[in-house]
């Protein structure tokens, strides 16, 4: 009879090794030495099973092969070992419950005949070795063996031996013993079809096809319980941060298998049929199927990769979702626990070339850099790391053909379902977002008059869910029209004399600092930032003329004219509007309108415009800023109040994580292209002049997982929220925000109608939203110098200009809490309370803190103090 | 959870000063070993994290970065209570920016925890050609103002480190080894034990 012994090695995972009968052999091979043990042996996949906890870990992760020897005693006339790993399914039936787990092993056989050479470095033929899988419930005693197979450090020279009795051989299916269990010669073995996991066939699986002609039941990887391949995996991604499998899919149990295989036998892949894997194919069959041999010894394995161009077909789900979905944070979080993540370990990942470039490109920055040095912020940043890969493959996706489905399944937040459509619009979504070229927008225009002959929501509409061609030039024209520069319904002739007068202004408000300046002396701060504003956007980019003003601390290093452009529009807004001065982040909204309109006096009033809204963010005592910081808390707590409950719970809830995207519109989160495509969205204020507050909301709930579980103070919040930038993907950001601008309004309707009140809809005037913001920044108070606190009722009077303002009045007059419960469908009664900062976010119509005045005069704002 | 903590003693410092001076590239010089010339403006408020070794102790030093217009001070004001250590930044090419300090240093004594540790650093000291504050000026005023001086360069990598680590060095002295004398005294927002405790010195990422 048979027997099969399993090599193993390492570090004895488990230190009772008398489990075995015959571990002691087993011991007597460890200590002669691993000199004489090279033949590569096994692996084990694990098993999850009941107790992992109690089980000790590696010290490294991973492993997989050893080197088995063969057994020195000779008192068995066999074997040698293997590799098992469990989580391998049958799955007789599809339903789930009638999968049989089970093992599969690569097991050597000792010759019949016995053969004298000690030297194991001799590869064994491939008939003495045994492909077998086994159900865990035939294992019997033997389970133990596996398991500790599996889990052994596979780096180490064997040290202990594991004898196992063999399952039976055959060499068909046909002829297989009991219920599924088999172990077929690899020399029978004609070919192996892999399909690794993919988006339709979430576990991967391994179909053998026997020389004799028949397939055995297909073996299912069921990699999350399989201990051995997730060691692996975390091996891959510590050493060299590669997770991924030869075709640069991600890495998964089959692999691992055609990894032990190819030690030992040459495999061929068929360049036909690319999941067709040949096991020593003859040479017809090599020419047949025209495949190009990947590897074909033992020590090639490791080393050489699969035909990068052979990338599977069926490796349709991104890897690095693949990745996070696979891994989960269960995985992710072990990694923090190994302290893997060293700063040597991301270095090792930047000069490995096949690293991704995305993924290249988010170790690099310095700051996850320093952050591994930091033990317990390893959890943080692969958790990071995780989302930024999430993003990016969101980001990969083809631009603007997002369906309702796709968005669909990012979601999973608790924020409920989303109806991504109107009723109204019956327009697929990547019709909607089909972006709007030169040519679409003049055919909005009357071609004798110049005038608009569509209305202007049509235009809005068009702009907010496609965006402006950014190569044809649009959105020159366009941003004119946006910030209010061109009047909607003006004739061409009419801005044409718009221009020109606008053009005029521009110079004479020029000419009064100007003379100043020449006594004044000094540029100060707006020079500063200019040189410190979008240097990598080329046109700001060169310092190719001398400063002229060899004083200047720019003097030496120079400037150019688009840099000095800014800095005079920048100073000549100083000058029109005297009352607000210069303040940091300024040129940062500037910088983006003149970079797109070419053209400093069209820019200039445009960039009026655009501070006329954006004014409130500069005042001196932040009240506009903390007015949104507050609305975005009575949001959020109104929208997600589990989300809200820990951001409450993290000390978070004054929402300063979002000051700087307030602030300038997110210009630090995008890319530059990216923050175009936003500001001219936001510009239409199709559905909301708030649209950007929306905006945060949906990247908070896209970052909920992670805040959720990982974040729990406000630093950490702070410090993952400021880390945000440049890796949030602006186009799934924007429908998720429209589909939460949705669901808000679909829930202050239905509080409304439950209150027997009109819904006010975005129709609501907030013609006196002036007085209305003064309110509201009384309210909240501007002495206290710290960020908002959680909403409290208004009491402050609202202009009823309106009849919907009127009713928001009374609601507002008769009491602080307009709570109540929600719709009838909703099940869960959670009080919602629609703040006023709440209600104005249903309103379309741009916040105006002052009125637009001219030189010097006084501004409201300076009043409050 | 506290037993995975890799440091004994975590520090907040604040880097405050004019708007250019220089603060953050100082904090990426000592954070990253790195400068950037061309710099974006700081908006908002943000921090860096450095682990040091100060006799035999691992301190975790959290650096908070703030924008230095005084536009933005009501803000950042705010986070100049939970601070330990506070940097008073001045660029030695920009007199205003030296001017500037007593403004700052009044701005510290009104919001700052009382006894809080300052240092005074005048930034870009390898600029000679473009001093316009001497290093006798700057030596002056801390004596006035009873704080230590150092003038350093983020660019040339001067005395970066040894500013930062004279600040938290000073802090430890103040703060934890007298605390440990007291026996497990209040020690002021340091985190000695107890990483999870919320206080000022709330564990970072």
């Amino acid at each position: 009879m048979t027997r099969i012994k399993m090599t193993s090695g390492t570090t004895p995972p488990v230190t009772d090794s008398s489990t075995s009968t015959t571990s002691t052999s087993a011991g007597t091979t460890t200590t002669t030495g691993s000199t004489s043990t090279a033949t590569p042996a096994t692996v084990p996949l694990t098993h999850p099973t009941p107790v992992p906890t109690s089980r000790p870990q590696p010290s490294s992760p991973a492993g997989s092969y050893y080197a088995m020897s063969d057994d020195e005693e000779g008192d068995y006339n066999t074997i040698t070992h293997t590799s098992t790993g469990r989580g391998v399914y049958i799955h007789p039936t599809p339903s789930a419950k009638d999968n049989i787990p089970g093992y599969i092993a690569l097991l050597q056989q000792r010759n019949q005949h016995r053969d004298d050479r000690e030297d194991s470095s001799n590869t064994p033929a491939s008939s003495d070795l045994l492909l077998a899988w086994v159900p865990e419930s035939q294992l019997g005693e033997a389970a133990n063996l596996y398991v500790k197979v599996d889990l052994c450090d596979g780096d180490s020279p064997p040290k202990q031996s594991y004898l196992v009795p063999p399952p039976p051989t055959v060499t068909t299916h046909r002829g297989s013993v009991g219920p599924y269990a088999f172990a077929i010669p690899v020399s029978a073995i004609y070919s192996l079809l892999i399909r690794p996991p993919s988006v339709g066939w979430w576990w991967g699986s391994i179909i053998i096809n026997s020389r004799a002609g028949d397939s055995f039941p297909a073996l299912f990887f069921h990699d999350s319980e399989c201990q051995s391949t997730i060691l692996q995996k975390k091996k891959r991604t510590a050493d060299t941060f590669d997770p991924f499998g030869e075709a640069g899919q991600m890495f998964w149990g089959g692999d691992e298998v055609l990894r032990w295989l190819r030690r030992y036998v040459q495999i061929e892949r068929s360049g036909a049929e690319p999941n067709i894997y040949l096991v020593e194919p003859s040479r017809e069959d090599s020419v047949a199927f025209g495949g190009k041999p990947t590897t074909n010894t033992a020590a090639q394995a490791g080393s050489s990769r699969g035909d990068p161009g052979a990338k599977d077909k069926d490796a349709g789900m991104d890897p690095f979702v693949k990745l996070i979905k696979e891994a989960g944070w269960n995985l992710m979080e072990k990694f923090s626990k190994v302290t893997t993540f060293t700063r040597q370990a991301a270095n090792d990942v930047l000069d490995n070339p096949r690293v991704p470039p995305q993924m290249r490109r988010l170790l690099r920055n310095p700051e996850v850099q320093t952050l591994q040095d930091e033990f317990d912020s390893a959890r943080i940043y692969l958790a990071r790391w995780a989302m930024g890969i999430a993003e990016q493959s969101d980001r990969d996706r083809s631009r603007r053909t997002w369906t309702a489905r796709d968005v669909m399944e990012l979601e999973d937040t608790d924020v409920g379902e989303f109806e991504l459509v109107d009723g109204a619009n019956s327009l697929s979504l990547e019709e909607r977002r089909r972006v709007l070229t030169l040519k679409e927008w003049k055919g909005f225009f009357d071609e004798r008059t110049g005038r608009l002959s569509v209305t202007v929501d049509e235009v809005k509409e068009r702009i907010f869910h496609g965006g402006l061609d950014p190569e044809d030039g649009v959105r020159k024209e366009a941003w004119l029209f946006l910030l209010g520069v061109y009047d909607w319904y003006s004739t061409a002739d009419e801005r044409k004399a718009q221009a020109a007068s606008l053009r005029d202004a521009y110079i004479k408000l020029k000419g009064a600092w100007w003379e100043r300046q020449v006594d004044l002396g000094g540029e100060g701060e707006e020079e500063k930032d200019v040189h410190r504003t979008d240097r990598n956007v080329p046109i700001f980019a060169g310092e190719d003329i001398p400063h002229p003003d060899p004083d200047s601390p720019f003097a030496s290093t120079g400037t150019n004219v688009h840099m000095e452009q800014l800095k005079d529009m920048l100073l000549t807004y100083n000058e029109y509007n005297k009352g607000l001065g210069y303040v940091q982040g300024m040129s940062d909204l500037l910088a983006p309108i003149y970079a797109v309109l070419q053209d400093d006096a069209l820019a200039f009033w445009a960039f009026q415009h655009f501070m006329d809204r954006m004014e409130r963010n500069f005042l001196r005592d932040q009240s506009g800023m903390r007015a949104q910081l507050l609305a975005l808390d009575n949001l959020v707590r109104f929208m997600d109040p589990k989300l809200y409950a820990h951001l409450e719970s993290a000390d978070s809830t004054n929402f300063f994580f979002f000051f700087r995207m307030l602030l300038v519109w997110y210009k630090r989160e995008f890319e530059w292209a990216d923050v175009l495509r936003l500001w001219e969205a936001l510009w239409t204020d199709y559905l909301s002049s708030g649209f950007h507050l929306f905006i945060a909301l949906a990247i908070l709930e896209r970052h909920r997982d992670v805040i959720m579980t990982h974040l729990k103070h406000f630093d950490e919040v702070l410090k993952y929220v400021n880390e945000l930038s440049t890796t949030i993907d602006l186009e799934s950001t924007l429908i998720r925000a429209e589909a939460l601008f949705q669901r808000f309004r679909r829930l202050v309707e239905a509080i409304d109608r439950k209150e027997h009140f009109p819904g006010p809809r975005r129709t609501l005037s907030t013609a006196s939203s002036s007085s209305a913001s003064a309110a509201l920044a009384n309210a909240e108070g501007s002495k206290s110098p710290s960020p908002p606190l959680p909403p409290r009722p208004q009491s402050g009077p609202r202009a009823a200009s309106s009849p919907a303002a009127a009713a928001a009045t009374t609601k507002d007059n008769k009491g602080k809490t307009t709570a109540t419960t929600m719709a009838e469908d909703d099940k869960e009664k959670v009080e919602k309370i629609v703040t006023p900062a709440l209600r104005k976010l249903l309103s379309r119509e741009v916040e105006i803190i002052r009125a637009p005045v001219k030189e010097g005069a006084g501004y409201p704002t300076r009043e409050r103090a | 959870m506290s037993s995975n903590r890799n440091y004994d003693f975590l520090i907040k410092l604040l880097l405050i000063g004019d708007s250019g001076v220089g603060k953050s590239c100082c904090l990426l010089r000592f954070s990253e070993d790195s400068f950037t010339p061309s710099f974006i403006t700081t908006i908002g408020i943000d921090f860096k994290i450095r682990t040091i070794e100060l006799d035999g102790k691992r301190v975790k030093l959290q650096i908070w970065d703030t924008a230095g217009q005084e536009r933005f001070r009501t803000i950042t004001t705010a986070y100049y209570r939970g601070a330990m250590g506070i940097l008073l930044v001045y660029d030695v090419t920009d007199e205003r920016s030296f001017n500037n300090i007593r403004t700052w240093f009044a701005n510290v004594e009104q919001h700052a925890t009382e006894g809080v540790n300052k240092i005074l650093i005048g930034n870009k000291c390898d600029w000679e050609e473009k001093r316009a504050v001497s290093k006798e000026q700057g030596q002056a005023l801390a004596d006035e103002l009873g704080i230590p001086f150092l003038e350093v360069s983020a660019k040339a990598n001067i005395n970066i480190e040894e500013a930062f680590f004279s600040l938290a060095n000073d802090i430890k002295k103040r703060i934890i080894d007298t605390s440990s004398k007291e026996a497990s005294g209040g020690s002021s927002g340091v985190n000695v034990s107890d990483n999870s405790g919320s206080g000022s010195g709330g564990k970072c990422c």
